[in-house]
């Protein structure tokens, strides 16, 4: 099991001797189950820090907020940030540090260990408990969560209601880290990698255009995909249009000249380009977090488009986004035993 | 049913002048309404200005509402909008809709002395009222102008600012030194600073870039002007000009349809983001 | 929409399907449960599979007046010559929608005010007055973030609705609240009954048990313009917003979200061809108030939430005597990161 009050007592030691700027961590939220992402910055207030299977989301996004916040204030402290970083979150920062995003030094990283269980998936629980909404979710040792509805406790199988990505994390454990909590459990041999892409993967390709075509249709570009994900730090992004960077030598020609890839119209071809090409800028970069699928308020099963390309990576070029910080990139990087059968 | 507000009117592009040359080009549009289908429009009113295929711009009609026969904007390039239109020649065919937005209340400055304050393109929102407070010369009192820009280059309308001088006070500047240059040498605020305009039955009116109108006013309000008797306009992004499209909200007002003329005592309530 | 002598009939439930069939001039839509496990407003293709008492839908209705993407006209231009302009109007086949919670319904109300007010909007004007909307009363909050109550609303309001529908043991009360509601009703013939006065009774009772279950609180609603504009300046707007990843999901997903943004689509350049479009936009994305010059009147995520909350509760209010937030919750329940409206007014617009 986890030891939260542990987590606690690091993260306050850090603040209180002013080792870090702040905590990256989660707290209760008042919205629902799920944690809120939070920024603790003095001592007193980690006492609200939590840690449990309700910490879903991937903190590795506010240090590249972080990062803009700094620039935006023109902040001169120098000291590191700290973030509690699961496996996923972890390989996510290992991601960004290979990219030199930042450095090192600037980050302590208070590695969590998801030991057996991941983090819950709300639409598993919500279908589970048929009706009935969940208030609390805890750990309830290695294989179950504890889950509390107004009906009181009842103990379910981690299994049923783990997050998809859980059930085929391939690190578990994070490999970068300060300090870590947690049992080093990497493997849960759940289910096998690329699992869910690879049943995809079987069905007919017309099949599979029809089911794209109608997810496409139904996305409302309301790009909560690309916002929540970390990797997803330039300044101007090619396939949205929400975000623009104009600096003060930007000519009005730059600025009337700038393409527009893809219009506002959320329809089939310009979602499906907008989802492709953030899927392709994703290929050996992307950890699998499928924080992309849970934010989408319509349920189009983003993973799936990721997970596809990572499954490239991992199979062509037994490369594995986030394991190495001193690795090179997987598209900065050429080997002689590189296939080359893509290549006609 | 009703003009469909999205719908432009047709304008044919009679004159250009190039006003500033450069990166920040400067050029003057006047704009004839294509099928006499125009309209009417106080001072400091906008229009939409079309380029079809590439969108739409608000720019603030710089002519006075008694010039009938055509629309005159000064239009400097910014973005794409822009930059197309500064591509157009004389009797090229752009959308024009309006007019949007509050009024300068000229009516209720008759009899007062009108102190004007400009900097760049922003003496074109302002223009109209200098051309009205002209035009009906023995309604107003005194008619000076404040005008100022980086360079001697960068000022537009000089001719008719040069013509000006008989009829009102005409104070330019330059930010630096520059051969030739007779006047000011420095930013506007401290031009009228230097020059102190008096505040008894005045009104002070301003535009130009934000920094500018900042330390205007508060030069303004040293040398005795009241925030009521001081205006300015602020320009926020819009896309619709009629006060649906949220964009240029700022606190309880829509810039396009409450604004954009302000006085200092009004726009000292709203929060402070234009 | 005229306002009518009250009219109140009972309908079988298992006679909804029948009345619906009676309905043929207009395209029925209603709450359908997507494949994607996602509750939307479909079409109704088999009038015997609609439930009309289920979670609120994802998407509020106001895509059947105000639809995320809109053609405004079409233009055709050789250079140097006039352009072509040509309206596009909208002129749908009439419509009726079921299912209409009332905080929803409250928000078509917001709407049309935003669509009419100084100038009239004839493409929301021109759907509005094809579609029917009829509310079905909450008998229990849809979800745990609802809040209508405590923004002046009620489980069985009948703002901005046609009718409104109240289940009771096996049938539906129907009351028209409109005189188009009530020619629809009309339609239903011997399949309404007239509500007799134990009906009715039954009905205030239903109505007053779902206004007494529990919903998330905002204590002195009549205070929170006042204490918004009072904390403008406060650093917990930073504070709040910190978890914010800036997406469109809250302000997209809102029954009275009305901001947009207009865009030319060019499909051909010589001769210029296109349509002018406006879609569904946001004070949320980072470009919404940026100048072309890249000033940004509200850059941070501080702002951006500040502007989303003081649009609600104080300037809309300040204008129109209303909050422009009806409390369905979709922003809490939706938000990925747990920013929760109510918690945010508890907080900030409380004096």
């Amino acid at each position: 099991m986890i030891d939260v009050a542990a987590i606690k007592a690091h993260a306050k030691a850090l603040l209180e001797k002013g080792t870090v700027r702040a905590v990256i961590g989660y707290r209760n939220s008042t919205a629902g189950l799920l944690a809120e992402p939070f920024v603790f910055t003095g001592p007193e207030s980690v006492d609200d820090l939590i840690y449990g299977p309700s910490c879903v989301q991937n903190l590795a996004l506010y240090l590249v907020n972080d990062k803009k916040e700094r620039a935006h204030h023109k902040s001169d402290d120098a000291r590191p940030v700290a973030v509690v970083a699961k496996g996923c979150d972890a390989r996510a920062i290992t991601v960004l540090l290979q990219e030199k995003h930042f450095l090192r030094e600037a980050i302590h990283v208070i590695g969590v260990s998801c030991e057996g269980t991941g983090v819950v998936d709300t639409k598993k629980l919500a279908r589970k408990l048929g009706g009935k909404h969940a208030v609390e979710i805890d750990f309830d040792g290695g294989e179950a969560f504890a889950v509390t509805t107004a009906d009181g406790v009842q103990s379910l199988p981690a299994a049923e209601i783990m997050a998809e990505r859980c059930l085929e994390c391939r690190g578990a454990h994070p490999q970068l880290a300060d300090i870590a909590f947690g049992e080093a459990k990497t493997d849960r041999a759940l289910h096998t990698p690329f699992q869910a892409v690879k049943h995809k993967m079987k069905e007919e390709q017309d099949n599979r255009w029809s089911f794209w075509a109608r997810q496409f249709d139904r996305c409302l570009r309301c790009y909560a995909c690309r916002s929540v994900c970390p990797m997803c730090y330039c300044e101007e992004c090619v396939v949205d249009s929400i975000q623009f960077a104009v600096l003060p030598d930007t000519t009005a020609e730059e600025k009337a000249n700038r393409i527009k890839w893809i219009e506002r119209s959320p329809n089939r071809s310009e979602s499906a380009m907008y989802h492709m090409v953030r899927a392709i800028h994703l290929a050996g970069r992307c950890i699998d977090c499928a924080e992309c699928e849970r934010v989408c308020p319509v349920n189009i099963p983003l993973r799936l488009l990721n997970t596809r390309l990572e499954m490239e990576a991992f199979e062509t070029f037994d490369y594995n986004p986030g394991s190495d910080m001193n690795a090179p990139t997987l598209t900065s990087s050429f080997k002689d035993t590189d296939p080359n059968s893509f290549i006609r | 049913m009703s003009h469909n507000a999205y719908l432009p009117k047709l304008g044919r592009i009679a004159a250009i002048k190039d006003e500033v040359p450069g990166n920040r080009a400067i050029k003057t549009y006047q704009i004839e309404f294509v099928s006499g289908d125009g309209f009417e429009h106080d001072c400091g009113q906008c229009a939409m200005i079309s380029v079809f295929g590439k969108g739409e711009s608000m720019i603030s009609i710089a002519s006075a509402p008694h010039v009938t026969g055509y629309k005159q904007f000064s239009i400097m390039k910014t973005g794409r909008v822009t930059t197309a239109l500064h591509d157009l020649n004389v009797g090229d065919i752009v959308g024009v809709r309006g007019p949007y937005g509050n009024k300068f209340p000229v009516k209720d400055w008759k009899g007062k002395n009108l102190v004007f304050i400009g900097g760049g393109v922003g003496l074109a929102p302002i223009w109209p009222v200098i051309q009205t407070a002209l035009h009906h010369k023995g309604s107003y009192g005194k008619v000076s102008v404040f005008y100022g820009g980086r360079t001697s280059r960068d000022l537009m309308y000089k001719a008719d600012l040069d013509k000006m001088r008989e009829q009102a006070d005409i104070h330019l500047s330059v930010d630096a030194k520059e051969d030739g240059w007779k006047e000011f040498v420095g930013f506007v605020p401290s031009n009228v600073k230097d020059k102190a305009p008096s505040p008894d039955n005045a009104i002070a009116i301003t535009c130009g870039p934000p920094i500018m109108i900042k330390f205007v006013i508060q030069n303004l309000k040293e040398l005795g002007f009241t925030d009521d008797n001081i205006y300015t306009t602020i320009e926020n992004k819009m896309k619709c000009g009629i006060g649906k499209c949220g964009r240029c909200n700022v606190g309880k007002d829509y810039v396009c349809v409450n604004g954009p003329v302000y006085s200092w005592a009004a726009l000292k309530e709203l929060p402070p983001e234009y | 929409m005229t306002k009518t002598m009250a009219m109140e009939k009972m309908l079988n439930k298992a006679d909804l399907a029948a009345w619906m069939g009676k309905l043929e001039t207009h395209q029925l839509f209603a709450p359908m449960l997507e494949d994607e496990g996602v509750w939307n407003y479909a079409p109704v293709v088999k009038a015997a599979d609609v439930a009309l008492d289920q979670p609120n839908t994802v998407r509020p209705p106001k895509d059947f007046v105000f639809p995320q993407r809109e053609t405004l006209y079409r233009f055709e231009q050789v250079r140097g010559e006039a352009p072509v302009l040509t309206e596009t109007l909208p002129d749908p086949q009439p419509s009726v929608v079921f299912g209409v919670r009332p905080c929803d319904s409250r928000g078509l109300v917001r709407q049309d005010i935003v669509f009419t007010k100084e100038f009239d909007d004839p493409y929301f004007q021109g759907r509005r007055a094809k579609t029917i909307f009829v509310g079905q009363a909450c008998k229990v909050p849809p979800s745990p973030n609802c809040f209508c109550n405590s923004v002046g609303g009620s489980p069985s309001s009948e703002d901005g609705l046609d009718l409104l529908m109240t289940e009771l043991d096996g049938k539906y009360h129907v009351k028209a609240v409109t005189q188009r509601g009530a020619d629809l009703l009309a339609k239903g013939g011997a399949l309404f009954k007239e509500a007799s006065a134990s009906d009715k009774a039954a009905v205030a009772k239903a109505h007053e048990s779902a206004k007494a279950h529990p919903q998330r609180p905002i204590k002195e609603l009549g205070k929170v313009a006042g204490a918004l504009k009072q904390n403008f300046d406060s650093k917990a707007w930073d504070e709040m917003a910190k978890a914010c990843i800036g997406c469109g999901i809250c302000t997209f997903l809102c029954p009275t979200c009305h901001c947009f943004d207009i865009n030319d689509e060019v499909t051909c350049s010589s001769p210029c061809k296109g349509e002018r479009v406006r879609t569904w936009d946001t004070c949320q994305f980072p470009d919404f108030t940026m100048h072309t010059s890249g000033h940004n009147p509200r850059e941070t995520l501080g702002s951006r939430l500040r502007q989303r909350v003081c649009h609600k509760f104080q300037y809309f209010t300040e204008n129109h005597d209303m909050p422009q937030c009806t409390g369905c919750g979709r922003c809490i329940s939706l938000c990925p990161v747990g920013i929760d409206i109510v918690s945010v007014v508890e907080r900030l617009g409380q004096p």
